[in-house]
């Protein structure tokens, strides 16, 4: 393989008891993109600093334009023209976009002095090589997440660079910045330039890659053209599990609505919006980002209540003014940012399963009943599969799909008849979002009332029995999921 | 590696190290010990003077034995020491009242004679000995201002803190003198009590202050032994030399050039060594089996007018005062 | 050309420096008005002098600060080697010019600085605890091996130093006189050189990006361990230097009469804008925020206010100060969130 760019060759790689890449070989050749997936933890990003030689491998070795490498030391890798791009894309917050994008090749030329005029030539140079507009003196730390991306792309394109090397650098993106992004990598195909990039979404793989290679527990399942891959196939390779597609059908909807919207509104987000969601229903509420879909999640469990308008529940207008009125008429949230608003992430899993409950578990005398504590984690545990060895341990030692189902078991434990869930697999793997699909179902099964916002058009196609579609504050179509498609919804979100 | 340094710094902390010091020479008579904060302060050294001029005088076994370092925990070891020894009188003093209280317990239930200085709170003394009451200080140190505004003008008065119990009871006395003997003097009425915290830099500042806000102020009464040097160093920066005046508490060595110069005319303070030789005086009194009541005089210059503080039958406070300017600057040793 | 003035003025607004300068230039009216004193010529003469020492130690504070560190033992640093040097300077009777204090005291903050850049820099300690612990270490060494106490008599180069003037001014309405202390000159050419490091040098820049991202600087490229040790050892020195000045100006050696000065100095460079979370202000800010500071410590008796309520002062515009700019910052945010909302309708 003469014209291959990069090729390793079973690499192995442990730390202190996890063997994290077992004969891992693969390769790249000049102008590829090429998709790395794998679920959390299944050493996606050792191996990118394997090759980029922030760690060295245990065995194995890597060719680089035609040299070989025992191992590969940072300074080698980046004057072979590797450049990573790492999910915090390793950008100076305080500092202006001219001093971020300058920073590297003034440090690479062991300069001392600060000549401002030059690095603005250099910031200058570096963006428009890929078109990129933005305010040079602005502050990176007011930029969105594509803007801070561009930068490291610019940044990395500033070198002899022949391999660009990204870390799930959609996870926090907008659909429309994902889209800047591809043709950005088209672009850089073009120029013969090779992309790696790791994902784990589904669409994207198929979308942009030519090649992929698929890991999974530290080993090389698949790897091979995306043209022979299939949806299936791929949720096979990442899981090793054989998932049936499972289309949600409405079993027992009750008659009367349990929840009725009556021409809400709130200033500036959204206006007259009227739904009825019955127990046994899952609604999906979709639109762009400012369509006013998370200010109606929002103002639906009392964070920002509305201003207009009424809310009826089991036909009674309730005025839902914080969460805890919401609570009170069983009402749960489940947030977008879990992280930072549903989870207490220093804290066990255990207490973040009953801390809503803590009350209906003491004893009239406001003591903790412990047996009935345990049970209720151990109920949780079980029903929602969350993977642990042990309750007890903290909630930040959970996969992104494990803490969210945490969240859920937290809000179930309360006995709700209506839970709201906003964005309810952003960041979860496969397997995982698979199984939450799975157990949002069979609660609608068992009577709850569900709202999903999500911007995951299949998500809510698979899921939904009704779709209302939300644009500049208002819906404008509510659609039978049976009957509709995504190129419908698009076509009403546009 | 974190841990031994971690503990590197722990060690490098209690750096602080403990020497030993003092001796002890046979004489006849009484054997009396005086035992100050501690042993190299200048404060104390010039105490010694004192004991030591004492016993040459009266040829009795007196000696001063000092600590290395102040330190309340060294202090009551050494006093342990000295009853274990068997000393007929005792002269301490404390560095911290509480922590030695049940040391001087004990050296009484010995029969040993215990006299303290500045340790007004005790309770197991036979008698505490105070240069002076506070209203007769605070009076003393308006003398010696009105003496240097020639009897008139507006003046001030600076304080550590207004919290600071004696540097308080000094100034309200010497208002108070004012008032009484210097009716063409005026405290200003806008700023009554200032604070200088303590600190040389603030009295400094503060001064100047004063000096610009209030174009009439013609002196200022300290307390502290920061603030007269402090005001000076402002008076003297303004231009103000002859002009405005100071006094107050003040170390006589750390002012020579300030009372040489003729910034300041004159600083009040009290005499350690007098101050040791009227421990020993009482308590050889005391161990002669003399009644201690009314007014009482041990001998020593200051001390021959002695009275009890009101409301307490240990503390006996004299007029110890003195008055140091250009002349005996350099007397003192300290 | 309207849009860029709107433009300036709008990213003006969220910085702090403006806000500052007019609290600052409000204070200044008010005690021009209660005492009709502050803008004489003494007046601001006295407040240069007494700016000079805070000001030093604002600068070091501001370098740690800007590189995500904290430093709360520069005064006992400063104390430790001013005193060692007039000590030993009188020790051995030295009758010269200042300039050897001012050597003898830079090479020991250089020596203490490292101390600090030791442990925080290479073996990654937090700077609070190192700072905490290095402060009682220096007091302790102060007070244990060098049996400290007040020396009233300094060498006669420092003293001479100290007293010495620029300039003199003179109210000619009171007919008081202020010195212009030689010692602004240390301040100001300190100042310059700071400027300069923190602005044109790589090492400068590199610390505002430590404090933005030790991670990133560390891919970048940044010596991080060395640029952090190099800082330390420059604030110790930065700080020695202080404490010489002041010294000189006191005409005598206090060993703890600067300690506790790093609650309002650290108070007045977070006033001025930098961030305490480390990589984001100016040295105008700082330096605005310190006088701020300093005027109100030097002013409560000339507006008429007891000197009791000096703390409470100081506290209070250490809140409001930190107000401004967590109110800034949470409208930033804001603005952020607009923008991001309309570049993604676009
Ligand atoms: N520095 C490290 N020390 C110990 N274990 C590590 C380290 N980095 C990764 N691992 C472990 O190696 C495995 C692979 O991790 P990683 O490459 O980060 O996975 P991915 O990026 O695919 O989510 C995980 O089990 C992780 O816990
Ligand atoms: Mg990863």
């Amino acid at each position: 393989m003469a014209e291959g760019l990069l090729r390793a060759v079973d690499i192995y790689k442990s730390f202190v008891g996890v063997q994290a890449l077992k004969k891992v070989s693969f390769e790249i050749n000049p102008g590829e993109i090429h998709c790395l997936a794998g679920e959390n933890g299944s050493g996606k990003s050792t191996l990118i600093k394997v090759i980029s030689g922030v760690y060295s491998p245990d065995s194995g070795y890597m060719e680089f334009g035609g040299k070989r490498y025992e191992k590969i030391t940072p300074i080698d890798a980046i004057q072979s023209g590797i450049q990573v791009i790492y999910q915090d894309f390793s950008i100076f917050p305080n500092l202006t976009v001219m001093e971020n994008l300058a920073f590297n090749s003034e440090l690479a030329d062991r300069r001392k002095i600060v000549n401002w005029k030059r690095m603005r030539k250099i910031a200058t140079d570096a963006i428009a090589k890929i078109n990129f507009k933005v305010d040079l003196d602005a502050m990176v730390g007011t930029l969105t997440v594509a803007e801070k991306q561009m930068i490291a792309i610019s940044r990395a394109l500033m070198f002899n660079t022949k391999l660009i090397i990204m870390d799930e650098p959609t996870t926090a993106l907008t659909k429309r910045e994902v889209r800047n992004l591809f043709n950005i990598i088209l672009k850089l195909k073009e120029r013969g330039i090779a992309i790696l990039f790791v994902s784990h979404k589904l669409n994207e793989v198929f979308e942009i890659s030519e090649k992929f290679t698929i890991l999974r527990s530290g080993e090389l399942v698949a790897t091979g053209s995306t043209a022979d891959l299939d949806s299936e196939k791929f949720s096979f390779f990442m899981t090793g599990r054989e998932f049936q597609k499972k289309t949600f059908v409405p079993l027992n909807v009750s008659k009367e609505p349990i929840f009725q919207a009556k021409g809400i509104g709130m200033k500036s987000a959204f206006h007259d919006v009227s739904f009825d969601l019955r127990r046994g229903e899952i609604i999906g509420i979709t639109g762009l980002l400012d369509s006013g879909r998370t200010e109606l999640a929002l103002s639906l469990f009392g964070i920002r209540p509305i201003d207009h308008g009424a809310v009826l529940v089991n036909g009674e207008e309730v005025k839902i003014i914080n969460p805890q009125v919401a609570m009170q008429h069983k009402i749960g949230y489940v947030p977008e940012d879990r992280l930072s608003e549903g989870l207490f992430l220093t804290q066990s899993i255990a207490d973040n399963i009953v801390i809503s409950e803590i009350d209906s578990l003491a004893n009239k005398i406001g003591i903790l009943d412990h047996k009935r504590r345990s049970e209720e984690i151990e109920r949780w545990v079980r029903e929602l599969a969350i993977s642990t060895p042990n309750p007890d341990n903290a909630c930040q030692t959970l996969s992104g799909g494990n803490q969210q189902r945490v969240v859920l078991a937290k809000w179930l434990a309360l006995n709700l008849d209506i839970l709201i869930l906003n964005g309810p697999t952003v960041g979860v793997d496969i397997g995982s979002k698979h199984d939450i699909h799975g157990i949002l179902q069979k609660l609608a099964e068992e009577g709850l009332a569900l709202l999903i916002i999500s911007d995951d058009l299949p998500e809510v196609l698979e899921n939904c029995s009704r779709i209302l579609v939300m644009k500049s504050g208002s819906i404008v179509a509510d659609l039978d999921a049976a009957k509709s498609d995504e190129k419908t919804i698009l076509s009403y979100m546009m | 590696m974190k841990k031994i340094l971690v503990l590197m710094i722990i060690v490098l902390m209690v750096v602080p190290m403990v020497f030993a010091a003092g001796q002890a020479e046979k004489k006849t008579g009484y054997e009396i010990v005086v035992v100050p904060k501690d042993a190299s302060n200048p404060w104390f050294v010039r105490m010694k003077v004192g004991v030591d001029e004492y016993a040459k005088e009266t040829g009795l076994n007196v000696y001063q034995k000092g600590t290395a370092q102040i330190d309340a925990t060294l202090q009551a070891q050494l006093i342990q020491d000295l009853i274990a020894q068997g000393v007929d009188a005792l002269c301490v003093v404390p560095v911290d009242l509480e922590s030695l209280e049940p040391v001087l317990s004990q050296a009484r239930k010995a029969g040993i004679v215990v006299i303290t200085h500045e340790g007004a709170g005790l309770e197991n003394v036979d008698y505490d000995i105070e240069a002076f009451s506070n209203a007769g200080y605070g009076a003393f140190i308006m003398d010696n201002l009105a003496e240097a505004m020639n009897f008139e003008g507006v003046y001030t008065t600076m304080v550590a803190s207004l919290t600071n119990g004696s540097h308080n009871e000094w100034a309200d006395a010497g208002v108070a003198r004012q008032k009484e003997a210097y009716p063409k003097m005026q405290l200003l009425a806008a700023e009554k009590r200032v604070e200088s915290f303590d600190n040389g830099d603030v009295a400094y500042n503060g001064a100047k202050e004063l000096f610009k806000k209030y174009p009439k102020l013609k002196g200022v009464m300290g307390t502290s032994s920061y603030d007269a040097p402090g005001v000076a160093r402002a008076i003297e920066e303004l231009g103000l030399i002859g002009k405005a005046f100071t006094s107050g508490t003040g170390m006589p060595l750390d002012n020579a050039a300030l009372l040489e110069s003729g910034v300041v005319q004159s600083l009040t303070l009290w005499d350690p060594a007098l101050a040791g030789k009227a421990m020993i005086a009482l308590a050889v009194k005391v161990l002669d089996g003399e009644k201690i009541e009314g007014v009482v005089d041990l001998g020593v210059d200051g001390y021959t007018n002695m009275k009890f503080k009101k409301g307490s039958k240990t503390v006996l406070e004299g007029e110890g005062w003195i008055v140091i300017n250009a002349k005996n600057v350099y007397d003192f040793g300290f | 050309m309207k849009s860029t003035i709107s433009n300036t003025l709008q990213k003006l607004s969220r910085r702090n420096e403006p806000y500052v300068f007019l609290v600052l230039m409000l204070l200044c009216v008010l005690i021009e008005i209660r005492s009709g004193q502050f803008f004489s010529s003494n007046n601001l003469v006295d407040i240069a002098s007494a700016f000079a020492v805070p000001g030093l130690f604002a600068i070091g504070a501001f370098m740690v600060i800007i590189s995500g560190g904290i430093d709360v033992s520069f005064p006992a640093l400063a104390s430790l080697s001013v005193y060692a040097t007039t000590k030993f300077l009188l020790d051995v009777n030295y009758q010269g010019g200042v300039w050897l204090a001012i050597l003898i005291a830079l090479a020991l903050g250089a020596i203490l600085g490292a101390f600090n850049g030791l442990f925080i820099g290479y073996f990654r300690l937090p700077a609070l605890i190192v700072t905490l612990g290095s402060s009682s270490v220096f007091k302790g060494i102060m007070q244990g091996a060098l049996n400290s106490k007040q020396l009233t008599v300094i060498p006669i180069g420092m003293k001479n130093f100290g007293t010495s003037s620029l300039f003199i001014a003179k109210n000619p309405v009171s007919g008081l006189t202020s010195r212009m202390p030689v010692a602004i000159l240390a301040f100001l050419i300190v100042l310059f050189l700071v400027y300069f490091l923190m602005r044109y040098t790589m090492f400068g820049r590199g610390l505002y990006g430590i404090g933005g991202s030790e991670i990133s600087a560390h891919r970048a490229g940044f010596g991080v361990r060395n640029t952090k040790f190099i800082m330390y050892v420059m604030v110790g020195m930065i700080a020695s230097l202080a404490g010489v000045m002041r010294v000189c100006m006191m005409q005598q050696a206090h060993p703890t009469n600067m300690l506790g000065m790093e609650m309002n100095i650290i108070a007045g460079v977070v006033l001025g804008g930098t961030a305490i979370t480390g990589g984001r202000g100016t040295l105008l800010g700082c330096m605005l925020g310190t006088l701020l500071i300093v005027i109100v410590e030097n002013s409560l008796i000339l507006i008429g206010v007891p000197t009791s309520w000096k703390s409470v002062f100081t506290g209070l515009l250490i809140i409001i100060g930190t107000g401004v700019s967590a109110y800034q910052v949470s409208r930033m945010n804001r603005v952020r969130s607009v923008e991001t909302v309309a570049k993604e309708v676009v």
